[in-house]
Order: structure tokens, then sequence, then C-alpha cells
């Protein structure tokens, strides 16, 4: 059923209320948990992520369901392994150096897994959340 | 079996696309995918030992291979990575005065035959074993 509901403050059962603008600026606008393999990926959960597009064992695009309003959104994002000291690093957003557009767009961001010691881009558990 | 969507990228190499399944394959090549990408199953993508060398794959129709040379090149630069990221460790413990295990020749060595293996490596499997 479409439809739009205009309010300036929501309110819960218990008289719990906040301003809407903490709803819509608040919530997050697409996330995901997966895997990387180097050479495949696997989604456990999303939200407005459409797919993931490797192009390299570590860099990857995540691509959205539906455009953010501008590219001037936050990324966050944490990466774990269940390897030992020597596999953990983080995920980030990154330029493709061989590129002259921003790894920022309104459909899609350029994420990258880093190893703290540089050998295993391989993460088994990579946390992504965009807020705008 | 998954299906996945696989071009050719700006640099030679194979871009796999995995959808989420919050959208038809059909729509997320239509959506994210350049022109001339195509669907395939994953299961006939490179497997096992080839899988490790992602960057060296190559796309030929609708097969993906491993360009060995680009894999032997990869397993050399990541090997000669490990080796520096050791130097550092072993020149750090001889300023320390601590005793490097194996000693430097023993090291030098291993080093060198390491390389030599990946020279004469012929399968992917063999460079996986280095």
């Amino acid at each position: 059923m479409a439809g739009t509901i205009v309010a300036d403050t929501i309110q819960d059962g218990a008289g719990n209320s906040t301003a809407m603008d903490n709803a819509i600026y608040g919530s997050a606008k697409a996330w995901a948990n997966f895997t990387n393999s180097g050479s495949s990926i696997t989604v456990r959960a999303s939200y407005n992520v459409s797919s993931f597009t490797f192009t390299n064992a570590y860099t990857f695009i995540m691509n959205f369901t539906n455009a953010l309003s501008d590219a001037n959104y936050v990324v966050l994002g944490n990466t774990g392994n269940s390897g030992g000291s020597t596999t953990t690093g983080s995920i980030g957003t990154c330029t493709p150096s061989n590129s002259s557009f921003s790894n920022k767009t309104t459909t899609s961001v350029t994420l990258e897994t880093v190893a703290f010691n540089n050998s295993n881009p391989a993460y088994f558990d990579n946390n992504v959340v965009i807020f705008r | 079996m998954t299906q996945v969507i696989i071009h050719t990228n700006s640099n030679g190499g194979v871009s796999v696309t995995v959808p989420t399944g919050e959208i038809s394959v059909q729509a997320v090549l239509e959506k994210d995918c350049p022109a001339g990408a195509i669907i395939v199953d994953d299961s006939t993508l490179p497997q096992g030992a080839d899988a490790q060398f992602f960057d060296a794959w190559e796309l030929s129709g609708s097969t993906v291979t491993v360009n060995f040379e680009k894999a032997k090149a990869i397993k050399l630069a990541q090997f000669n990575s490990k080796a520096v990221e050791e130097a550092q460790k072993r020149q750090l413990n001889t300023l320390a005065g601590l005793e490097n295990t194996p000693d430097d020749a023993t090291w030098s060595a291993s080093l060198t035959a390491g390389r030599t293996a990946i020279a004469n490596a012929t399968t992917t499997a063999e460079l996986v074993a280095i």
C-alpha cells in the first residue's frame, strides 16, 4: 500500500518520542555482512545492496539496490577473521588507482580489505554500514 | 548452484559480480554490470588452487581460465613481500641481540629454493604449496 505519513515526531506506547529527523537521518541506508574469500563473496545478510563486484582479490564494489540521495554518505566498516592475529585487518573505501571516478557514488561504493601484515586480504566476517 | 555475472575489466582481468538476492540476477546484470557481461554458474569458475589466483583470471567467451605466468608473478610478489617482512624482523632481532632462527645462511638458502620452485612450478597447486 502506497502512502505518506507526515509528522515531526514519532512516539511509542510508553510515551518515548524522538524527532522524525532521527528516524530519517539516523537509520542505516544500506548495510551488509559478508565473507570474501579472495575470489568469491558470500553475503549472509544485507539491506539495500543488490550485488558485490570483485575487481581484484581484495577490492570490490558494493552496489546499492536503490540509489542514495547523494554521495556524501558515511561508510563504516570492520572486518575480522577466525585465523588469529596475523590475519587481522580493516575494510574501508578506496579509489581505484587506474580510475578517475570517485570511490563513492549514489549507486555504489568501492571497498578494500587490507591486512595489517599485507599478506591476507580475505576475511571471514566483513561488516559495512552506510549512513546518510 | 549460484549464478554470478562476469566480464573483462579494464585491467584485462575478470570482474565477478555476486547478487545478494534482493533483486533478480537479470536485474543486477542490467543495473550493476557493463554491456557484454554474462551470467554464469559459479561452479564454472576456477576452483581449488586456481581460485586463489583471482588476479590472474582471464575471460575468453564464457570460459574463465588462469593465466599461469600471471599466477607465478603473483606468487613471486607474495613470496618477496614475506621475505622483506622477515628480513625486517631479523634485522630488529640482530639489533636487539636476539638469535635468528634459522640462521641467516639457512634462511637465505630457503629464499633461493622458494624462488626456484616458483620459477619451475607447472601448476597452481604447486604454487600454493610453496
